[in-house]
């Protein structure tokens, strides 16, 4: 991709950025709706389960969109850095990701949340961005 | 690569900020640039060679 000319670059980086936490704002609010929202109304209303679910997986598809333009918006080592970040945490989900499903199906761990992955891939990519600032500082 | 940003920067009391700004990146890509870290884009680099009204290979030295 073209780099853009300096005058708009950190106005497109900016807009990039703002867009991005606004749609994670966005993601995050319609997760908490689909996770929450079916303890008010109870088995009553699955249709409006899905459609919360279903809101969210809408959502979370333009949100990634919404990082991909924030990439591009970025200076290109600022770029460089977050998607070796990205590439690591891909890695590492995918290595520990089965790494423990054969260690559970074996029986020799217990168990985990469902929700442990997200959050190990979270301080994966946190350490790798960190990494990469260091190395390029 | 190796190149002459630091020596025409300091000819003109440039900092790496104010070389930045004219390019259009982050002070951490032309810092990263000048100690070699970090090899520019086709782009950045005539840029550079603009901002200093050289030759892109007159700025990069192919060693």
């Amino acid at each position: 991709m073209q780099t853009p000319p300096p005058a708009d670059a950190y106005k497109a980086e900016m807009r990039a950025t703002g867009g991005l936490a606004v749609w994670t704002l966005a993601w995050t609010a319609s997760l908490a709706l689909a996770r929450f929202a079916p303890e008010l109304w109870g088995d009553s209303r699955p249709a409006a389960t899905w459609a919360a679910v279903m809101l969210n997986v809408l959502v979370g598809f333009v949100w990634i969109i919404s990082l991909t333009r924030w990439l591009q918006a970025l200076d290109e080592l600022q770029r460089k850095i977050m998607q070796d970040a990205l590439a690591v945490t891909l890695g590492a989900a995918w290595v520990i990701g089965f790494g423990y499903v054969v260690a559970e199906a074996a029986g020799l761990v217990d168990e985990v949340s469902v929700a442990a992955l997200p959050v190990f891939m979270a301080v994966v990519f946190l350490v790798a961005v960190a990494a990469g600032k260091i190395r390029y500082r | 690569m190796k190149n002459r940003i630091a020596e025409l920067r300091s000819e003109r009391a440039w900092t790496q900020a104010d070389v930045a700004q004219r390019i259009g990146v982050s002070r951490q890509t032309v810092n990263a640039i000048e100690t070699q870290k970090f090899d520019p884009s086709l782009p950045v680099a005539f840029r550079l060679a603009r901002l200093f009204e050289i030759r892109v290979d007159e700025l990069f030295l192919d060693e």
